[in-house]
């Protein structure tokens, strides 16, 4: 979303040299609330990878349903209750880590794949491969967030991996038109001209040079991304276009409980805040990351 | 102006096209076959060649994008696959009720937006900052379709004060039957002074426009916020503070009006993001609209439908954006430039 | 929280309304309440969408509405009635020793919604054009002609012997229609389509609003004095979603709701006091083995399998304990379902001794099942398959698919094909003998629904021969059949999972009717009458 609302490109605040990572712990290490984010992120992360040491009972969570355990209240055995198929919810949540943050790095991963050296070459050259690239980017955007996602989901079949394929090729677009802004502000820079004019083909120019330095920029968008992907992915599964049951999905296991909300109401509740709390760790990291890259608010 | 104009409608054509083409070939990647989706399971080898042939599914790819292009210009749209009807009805029976439910997201997250960024960006880092900061980006991370059960659960449930779902009560339609004016019910009702239908109909759109408004207005606060303290640091603010005006009247008037601009580009965007909203929205809220039947569709493979929602919504952001950039090229001449 | 305070509160808020109402409104004379002889209104959520309001071509889901205002020529009653039978606008009915004349004695003084008679003529013309163009046209095969041979005969002549009683009473391609309308949906196809009725049933209907409801109306000039409906007026709300119309149900915005999310019907029922009442449907689940290669072309290793599902743990999460195990694939309750067809009943020793015996100690082989995705009971319930499986040693991949897909894949090429395929069924007509038993294991040149791909000749000619003895001679038929079903089971070309139950949350203030699993698809709302 940085680009599209038309904040310019993040490279020309981003002092050349420093080392990515150093630059974003020192800006998170000042924020507050950015920590809480980081402690969130962390949690999530820890879940992800040992969820299955840590959830109680990790079968369950996998979708084994235990008919004669249905509908239990939250209590000592089941911290957050059991759902309609006498399953764990606190299990089904920890479980559910993994596939979230799994399709997540893989939509973003994805969308840098085709997007970046799109918009690097875009940005870089110029001209007309310039203007056929970002008129495709812009059919891709024409599309509001989402439709495109859901539409290719639809016709793809619904399942976890389909709406990961799905999120990525309406995720694209925002990545190419990141690395192309970032791109057409080096590509002036001194040391890229310096080695156009000592003959380094354009290959190596652009991963050396153009993409090196665009790295603090994109990890910035990533890190804001894994949030937005987890939420989406998390909606086309509630509609019914992403995981399919018995996958321990949050928004599935909100979908699951939706019907008993005025009754059994932890079978919706925690799988819902699992999913808003994980998004806000991711959001509340890349605001303060997009606080203080963006030109507007370091006047603070 | 009227070359930037042209140059931009010429443009946004161009995207359109593309966009038909793109949404006709992924339709055409259905791995189901849609004459079975039309005819039913049960349906025999001679029915099942029929439907086929009146889908015109049996002749070559080109004819078939020949065919799909001319009903596009024409409004031959075809039929849903579930409802069998045609799908430009379908949408347009459904779209008051969507447009009336994001109109009142919107204004809410406007408003509310607004004033929450202006008061946040009075004092920068301090808590009431702070506070605004956690509610507009909790505003953004939210579930809408987990927010919108939370609602019904505190408001339908434990107080008991709000109707959970539909658009009207079912009385209405006895006791107090809604006279169409234009078409838009709740604006009806107020136009023609049905109070009854009016106060039904606003109980009713209070829970679902509050869900669809958690995200615009995040946005909106998170945008407000940064151009206002953008604004703050302008000469004009400074000469107006050096005048003796008074505070209140510079932040809400003078500093407000130039902070609204930059965050009115958000707007568009952000609506955009509402309209997909009420896929989830309207299935918890039962609200009678396109986002319910859209989600519907996709669930079925009704590529009709499927091809008309992505196309309608797809054009609708796009005029939207247009007249953002029309209204933006009107304030600020140098943006007809880029 | 306060279950009861949910129906309270909306009652509160029509109160209101209704006070304001009558403040606010003296000019506009809106308020027609529930005043005797006045009009009684019903209000219904129902899941059911209206995808033609033709009810020659019929075929789906707004079968809810064609029950309510069309009629068949007779009824086939509920399980467990006295008779096979109820008459509907034929009188009497009798059929030839050889199961080939069917001779139909047609109601006099019955009239159309748009004022023609009903005779042996609209009868004529009726199942013409179901056979000629019908959604479920295929029904009528065996029909050769109609003969109208008097004002009030009708005869029907069959190329084979056939149950036409139990086709007559179809739930599709049956309904008597006003020629009439026939002729107007003959110049005009979409002559039925803003929600025009001609058939002779006890609603007509009053108004239909594409996507969002129905409205039906007595229809005072029906035959039947004895059942005119109660109320003028029936209501329905098209509500897809099972969890909105649980919701309005409870909140009191409808009085009766037909789809209630299984999981949810106890507590909706005990949160309005209602009774949930339980009958028999023509549905049912089958997981089809793909017999047509190792090693489930050995009958050991299926019946091995078959003794290693949990079928109780299946009910209790596939359809919340609302189901009763399946009898070879013929759902309780329809023709030719017998209780005397044994099932297996889950042993884990024994699967693993066949398998030993069948040459695989200790399973040790890897199968693929496929099920419905959108199905989310077929969701529920497979990892319980996986998972007893698992515990003879035999690996289960399980794949959701779209049905679509899913069969498009099965009927594609059976070498290649899934092991196991779920599949939720029902008969199109109350014949699980010629639908269910043929449909699913008859053997055939390219598969259809016969996705076990199975090919038994004794099992053939068995159910051929009971078919033909349907027309003629029920209970032969039914012997017959019962043998079939016998080495079906023993057989085991599919795992026989369960029948599901029909689930009426019949609120404390109505009095509704019994479900018929006949017309699964139909709430009749004509015997529905208040409680006291």
């Amino acid at each position: 979303m940085t680009s599209a609302s038309g904040v310019p490109p993040l490279a020309a605040f981003v002092p050349l040299g420093e080392r990515p990572f150093t630059r974003i712990r020192r800006v998170l290490a000042r924020d507050p609330m950015a920590m809480v984010g980081v402690a969130i992120v962390v949690l999530v992360l820890v879940l992800a990878l040992f969820g299955q040491w840590i959830a109680p009972y990790p079968e369950q969570g996998l979708g084994s349903p235990r008919p004669s355990l249905r509908g239990l209240a939250p209590g000592a055995e089941y911290l957050f209750g059991t759902d309609q198929l006498g399953r764990d919810v606190l299990s089904r949540i920890i479980m559910g880590a993994r596939p979230a943050l799994l399709i997540s790095v893989f939509v973003v991963l994805l969308a840098m794949v085709i997007g970046i050296p799109l918009g690097a070459i875009a940005g870089y050259r110029g001209g007309w491969v310039d203007q056929v690239l970002m008129r495709v980017t812009e059919v891709f955007q024409s599309f509001p967030p989402l439709l495109l996602a859901m539409v290719t989901v639809a016709i793809l079949g619904p399942s976890l991996v389909n709406a990961g394929i799905a999120l990525a090729v309406s995720w694209w677009p925002w990545y190419a038109r990141l690395v192309r802004a970032e791109a057409q502000s080096l590509r002036g820079r001194p040391f890229v001209e310096a080695a156009r004019a000592i003959g380094v083909p354009t290959w190596r120019i652009i991963p050396r040079h153009i993409l090196r330095n665009s790295l603090t920029p994109i990890l910035v968008q990533a890190t804001v991304d894994i949030g937005s992907v987890v939420l989406a992915a998390g909606a086309l599964a509630f509609i019914g276009l992403g995981a399919q049951p018995p996958e321990p999905d949050w928004g599935l296991m909100v979908a699951e409980g939706r019907g008993l909300i005025f009754t059994q109401w932890w079978i919706s509740t925690f799988p819902g805040l699992a999913l808003f709390v994980t998004v806000l760790g991711f959001n509340l990291i890349g605001d303060s990351l997009r606080d203080i890259f963006d030109p507007r608010s370091v006047k603070r | 102006m009227t070359l930037f104009l042209l140059k931009r409608v010429g443009t946004s054509a161009i995207v359109l096209f593309s966009l038909s083409v793109i949404v006709f070939l992924l339709t055409r990647l259905i791995p189901s076959n849609p004459a079975v989706i039309y005819a039913g399971p049960k349906a025999r080898p001679e029915e099942l060649a029929r439907v086929t042939a009146e889908l015109g599914l049996d002749q070559p790819l080109y004819l078939q994008f020949f065919r799909y292009l001319g009903g596009l210009v024409t409004g031959d749209w075809g039929n849903s696959l579930a409802t069998k009807r045609p799908v430009l009805d379908e949408l347009a029976l459904r779209t008051p009720a969507t447009l009336e439910l994001l109109a009142v997201a919107m204004l809410f997250a406007l408003v509310v937006g607004v004033i929450l960024g202006v008061i946040a960006a009075r004092r920068p880092g301090r808590i009431l900052d702070m506070v605004i900061r956690f509610l507009s980006i909790g505003g953004v991370s939210m579930p809408a379709f987990w927010l919108g059960l939370l609602l019904q659960v505190f408001f339908v449930g434990a107080l008991g004060i709000l109707p959970a779902t539909g658009q009207f009560s079912t009385e209405i339609k006895y006791l107090s039957p809604i006279t169409s004016v234009t078409g838009f019910p709740l604006l009806d009702s107020l136009l023609t002074g049905n109070w009854v239908a009016y106060s039904d109909g606003l109980a009713h759109v209070i829970l679902p426009a509050l869900t669809l408004a958690a995200y615009p207005l995040g946005l909106i606060a998170r945008m407000t916020r940064a151009s206002m303290l953008d604004v703050a640091e302008q000469d004009f603010v400074f000469t107006a503070r050096a005048y003796g005006l008074r505070e209140g009247l510079i932040r809400w008037k003078l500093a407000l009006r130039n902070a609204l601009p930059p965050t009115m580009t958000i707007v568009g965007l952000a609506a955009a993001y509402t309209l997909t909203g009420t896929f989830y929205v309207e299935i918890v809220f039962n609200w009678p609209g396109i986002g319910q039947f859209a989600a519907g569709a996709m669930l079925a493979v009704d590529y009709p439908a499927i091809v008309a929602i992505t196309m309608l919504s797809a054009a609708g952001y796009l005029v939207a954006n247009l007249v953002v950039d029309i209204v933006q090229a009107r304030l600020d001449p140098r943006a007809r430039l880029s | 929280m306060e279950v009861t305070q949910l129906r309270r509160t909306p009652r509160l808020t029509v109160a209101l309304v209704l006070a304001s109402a009558v403040v606010l409104s003296g000019c506009t004379a809106t308020n027609n309440g529930n005043e005797p002889g006045g009009t009684t209104v019903l209000k219904v959520a129902a899941s059911a969408a209206v995808t033609t309001w033709n009810p020659v071509t019929s075929f789906s889901t707004e079968a809810l509405y064609m029950g309510n205002v069309y009629e068949t020529l007779i009824w086939r009653n509920p399980d467990g009635a006295a008779e096979e039978f109820t008459p509907g606008l034929a009188e009497t009915w009798a059929a030839s020793s050889d199961g080939l004349t069917w001779t139909f004695d047609i109601r006099e003084g019955a009239t159309f919604h748009d004022g023609e008679p009903v005779n042996a003529e609209a009868v004529k013309l009726s199942i013409e054009a179901a056979k000629a163009k019908g959604g479920a046209s295929f029904i009528w095969a065996p029909l050769e002609s109609i003969e109208a041979t008097d004002e009030y005969t009708a005869v029907f002549h069959l190329s084979y012997a056939a149950p036409l009683d139990l086709i007559a009473a179809s739930t599709y391609g049956s309904w008597i229609v006003s020629p009439k309308a026939l002729a107007a949906a003959d110049a005009d196809e979409n002559y039925f389509e803003e929600g025009k009725d001609a058939g002779s049933g006890p609603f007509t209907v009053d108004s239909y609003t594409p996507g969002s409801s129905v409205v039906l109306k007595r229809y005072d000039d029906y035959w039947n004095k004895d059942a005119l409906p109660y109320y003028s007026i029936v209501d329905i709300a098209i509500t897809p979603d099972a969890v909105t119309s649980q919701q309005m149900l409870t909140s009191g915005e409808v009085d009766l709701a037909t789809n209630i999310p299984l999981a949810n019907v106890k507590t909706v029922a005990d949160s309005i006091g209602a009774e949930v009442r339980t009958s028999n449907s023509p549905f049912n689940f089958v997981a089809l083995f793909n017999t047509t290669r190792p090693p489930l072309d050995d009958p050991m290793v299926r019946q091995a399998l078959s003794y290693a599902v949990p079928y109780d743990d299946i009910i209790d999460v596939g359809a919340q304990g609302y189901g009763t195990q399946s009898r070879a694939a013929v759902p309780k309750g329809i023709f030719p379902y017998s209780d005397d067809v044994p099932v297996y009943t889950q042993d884990l020793d024994k699967a693993r001794d066949l398998l030993a015996q069948a040459g695989h100690e200790g399973g040790g082989f890897d199968l693929v099942l496929t099920y419905a995705s959108e199905n989310s009971a077929e969701a529920n319930f497979v990892p319980l398959i996986k998972d007893a499986f698992a515990q003879i040693g035999v690996d289960v991949e399980v794949r959701g698919e779209l049905f679509n897909q899913q069969w498009e894949n099965a009927k594609a090429d059976p070498a290649s094909a899934q092991d196991i395929f779920v599949l939720y069924y029902w008969p199109t007509y109350s014949d699980a003998g010629a639908d269910n038993l043929w449909s699913l294991f008859h053997s055939s040149e390219a598969p259809f629904f016969n996705l076990s791909y199975w090919k038994n000749a004794q099992f053939d000619t068995m159910i051929d021969d009971a078919a033909v003895l349907s027309g003629s001679d029920r209970a032969a038929a039914q012997a017959k059949y019962i043998e079939a079903m016998n080495l079906l089971v023993d057989q085991a070309p599919a795992i026989f999972l369960y029948d599901t139950q029909a689930i009426l949350v019949s609120p404390p203030d109505l009095n509704v009717g019994q479900f018929n699993e006949n017309y699964p698809f139909t709430t009749f709302f004509a015997p529905i009458t208040p409680a006291s």
